[in-house]
């Protein structure tokens, strides 16, 4: 309260400033700020500071007028504080309630509209809840998340001929970003300098390698295998998508790895490599792929149960 | 209702039969490096052959009734010790390898033979035995006679101490480089080639045997500062001398008389001689010293000589031993390792040439920030680029070690060219150690998995599951 206050009395004092030095009524400055909108001139204003002699002339004191009882027109007042683009701003998930609620109003609207079943309607990768949360930013629970995507879906299935543009505009943000079943296989291409680059990730790690015909150099994030692998394993499933394909001595390799452990690095090595050499000979696929250099694996660490020691061992069992 | 049951015979597998010892081929491997003591484990009873010693579930009838797992008798103290400690120079069970030659003194300088491997000959290999060249983590166990690779380090390093020798030069030499690279076998080259060549050759094969506080040590009286003599390991280490070196002592005579020794050496009596006054530890130190002095003596002919040591980083440093005043005592205030130092950095010469060699270990060694910066200037220095400077607030550098190193020369190791690892490769295929065809692509292999031609680690790729 008193910062507010504060704050217009240095606004007001700014005000003051800009009008060369004079002192200026009270009545004046308010008008100047326009709270309140017609403030009746000829209302008496307050001032300790000496009047010149201009405005005793410009003012001569006068009666105040009439008080006017009859009820005036609602007007709305400028409003002095921001106010928040969203009524939800002040809970904690905003832009998840506000898209929520858009798409109420949308199943209001065209809710009645003819549907087609769900089969028939384009196949869409819709965003999973880890994913919706992560690109929100905000703390939503699962089963607010499985509400909405009942409506996104239910939206969804709305005749495509008469499916009007808002709804598509309002689904696109609950679409993932990648789409797996309209997404068509980039080429893989060849530098003007002759490098391929493939990525690959297995576990927590991601590799990019950059393959262009060599004669068996292997750098992996400036080391050699020898230096960068203490086991002998994972340097040979770093190098096994060459060395499935006995083209270990016709092609260099520069790589970064990061993320994950020694094994996760190789194995993604491995896949990045693959894609890498796929570039330079398409022809490869089949024997890369029967080389198990081609899938991804996707398996990752199994989360702790509760009850359990780690995934799946139990406590010991003890009598009492 | 027999048709069903005869029917479901045809989905099982046939059962397993088991093969005969004596037929079949898979069981009489070629080659082994197993002892055949270890043969008998085969036909125990109730074991199938080649299969696991335990035979799988039994039902034990007593609760409490223990295996009876036959122990045998354990070691006796120190057996483990002196068996994990051997050094294996040859194996009969390793295949004999077509025209592989002995090394000849003209063939470590000769440029056309790098890349070939080539067998030390026995002479030499005695020589080398008693200096305790070898080591228990190399190789040798695997092959029928000890022969090693011709790098172009080998011949450059070779052709070095040539020059030296042919100059009445000194040569002073620090062999440096990664993990498994050959640092220590280049020393063993170096010193084959001394030997070959009748130098005189005296090597610490342990650097931290002198400065870990595991063997005797005494100031030497009227020094200062005060400097300590190891008369243990100078016994040991004039044995060794004595033995490796004694065709060439035994032609030498001495300069000067020696009357402060065990026992009084004259004039033109042998070196073998003088060497062999030390039958005690005391006075070891004195002999050692005397036999120095001969061996730089500038008035009668002298034969180069070779002063090498292995682990170079534990004499950069301060070592384990306490002074008097409990204060630790700097490596090089031990008097052989002040020897070595000063004639390192030149501050002392080899009157009749020679050459200083240390080589680096990357195993069991200590941090010394001032021998790694000095190796990495001296490098610098050698390809023409811009030394790098003292870094100014780290700590532990020892200036005593920057002294001793600041003039070498630096030999840095690396992987090993793809002809040379086909040579390497084609004698294991020819001693049955390597079982696949030796063409480019399996030397690719090798060379790749083991970090562009690092030799240790080939072998580690390539041989590791024959390994003893």
């Amino acid at each position: 309260m008193a910062s507010s206050k504060q704050s217009f009395t240095t606004a007001l004092r700014s005000i003051r400033r800009t009008a060369n030095g004079q002192w200026q009524p009270l009545e004046r400055q308010f008008e100047a700020l326009r709270v309140g909108g017609s403030v009746p001139r000829s209302r008496r204003c307050l001032s300790t500071s000496p009047r010149s002699r201009d405005d005793v002339e410009s003012f001569p004191i006068r009666a105040a007028a009439e008080i006017d009882f009859a009820p005036r027109p609602l007007e709305r007042l400028p409003i002095a504080r921001p106010v928040p683009a969203s009524p939800s701003y002040f809970s904690r998930k905003p832009t998840f309630q506000d898209g929520f609620l858009r798409l109420e109003e949308l199943m209001r609207e065209y809710g009645k509209l003819p549907t087609i079943p769900t089969e028939q309607a384009e196949r869409i990768a819709w965003k999973s809840f880890r994913n919706f949360k992560h690109a929100l930013g905000e703390e939503i629970k699962e089963s607010e998340f499985h509400r909405c995507m009942a409506l996104v879906k239910r939206l969804h299935r709305i005749h495509p001929d008469m499916k009007p543009e808002e709804v598509t505009s309002a689904l696109e943000a609950y679409k993932k970003d990648i789409q797996p079943f309209t997404r068509t296989d980039t080429k893989p291409i060849i530098d003007r300098l002759g490098r391929s680059l493939g990525t690959g990730r297995r576990k927590a790690s991601t590799a990019r390698a950059w393959v262009v015909e060599g004669t068996g150099e292997v750098l992996v994030n400036g080391k050699t295998l020898a230096e960068f692998f203490g086991r002998v394993h994972d340097r040979e499933s770093a190098v096994w998508s060459l060395q499935a394909t006995e083209r270990l001595d016709k092609y260099n390799v520069w790589a970064l790895v990061e993320g994950g452990g020694t094994t996760g690095q190789a194995e993604a090595l491995t896949l990045a490599i693959a894609k890498a050499v796929l570039a330079h000979e398409p022809a490869l696929k089949p024997a890369l792929r029967k080389a198990g250099c081609i899938t991804r694996d996707p398996r990752r660490v199994e989360r702790k149960k509760h009850g359990h020691v780690k995934a799946r061992k139990s406590p010991t069992w003890v009598k009492r | 209702m027999s048709a069903p049951n005869s029917l479901r015979c045809l989905a099982r597998p046939s059962a397993i039969i088991p093969r005969s010892l004596t037929s079949a081929p898979w069981i009489a491997a070629p080659f082994s490096t197993s002892a055949p003591s270890l043969a008998k484990a085969e036909t125990r009873k109730g074991v199938m052959p080649g299969g696991h010693v335990r035979s799988g579930k039994k039902m034990q009838l007593g609760k409490f009734k223990k295996n009876a797992v036959r122990q045998g008798k354990s070691p006796l103290p120190g057996e483990r010790k002196a068996y994990r400690k051997r050094i294996q120079l040859s194996n009969s069970n390793a295949l004999p390898v077509p025209g592989l030659e002995d090394v000849r003194p003209a063939d470590m300088v000769d440029e056309n033979k790098i890349g070939r491997v080539m067998s030390i000959p026995g002479l030499v290999l005695d020589q080398l035995r008693d200096v305790e060249a070898f080591k228990p983590t190399q190789y040798w166990g695997m092959f029928r006679t000890p022969s090693t690779l011709l790098r172009a380090e080998t011949v450059d390093l070779a052709r070095r101490m040539q020059n030296a020798a042919d100059k009445k030069d000194m040569l002073r030499l620090v062999i440096s480089g990664e993990r498994l690279t050959g640092k220590s076998l280049l020393l063993l080259q170096s010193l084959t080639y001394a030997f070959m060549n009748d130098w005189v050759v005296i090597h610490i094969p342990e650097a931290q045997e002198l400065t870990t506080a595991c063997t005797e040590y005494a100031p030497i009286p009227e020094t200062d500062p005060m400097q300590y003599m190891q008369n243990n390991y100078c016994l040991r280490l004039l044995q060794g001398i004595r033995k490796a070196n004694e065709r060439v002592l035994s032609r030498l005579t001495c300069a000067h008389s020696h009357t402060d020794l065990p026992q009084n050496i004259p004039v033109n009596s042998t070196l073998l001689q003088l060497t062999n006054s030390a039958k005690e530890p005391e006075g070891a130190w004195l002999v050692f010293q005397a036999l120095w002095k001969e061996l730089m003596s500038q008035t009668a002919t002298r034969p180069p000589v070779l002063l090498a040591l292995d682990g170079l980083a534990h004499i950069m440093r301060v070592s384990d031993y306490m002074s008097p005043s409990f204060e630790p005592v700097h490596s090089q205030d031990l008097a052989l390792v002040r020897l070595f130092c000063d004639a390192l950095s030149g501050k002392s010469t080899l009157r009749n040439g020679g050459a200083i060699i240390g080589a680096t270990s990357r195993g069991n060694t200590p941090r010394s920030p001032s021998m790694e910066l000095s190796l990495t200037q001296r490098l610098a220095e050698q390809a023409g680029e811009e030394a790098p400077k003292h870094p100014p607030y780290a700590k532990g550098f020892d200036p005593r070690s920057e002294e001793a190193l600041k003039s070498v020369r630096v030999v840095d190791l690396k992987g090993i060219s793809k002809p040379e690892a086909r040579g390497l490769m084609e004698y294991w295929a020819a001693s049955g150690v390597f079982r696949a065809a030796c063409d480019e692509k399996t030397v690719t292999r090798s060379w790749t998995l083991g970090g562009h031609g690092v030799v240790g680690e080939m072998e580690r790729a390539s041989l590791q599951t024959l390994r003893p």
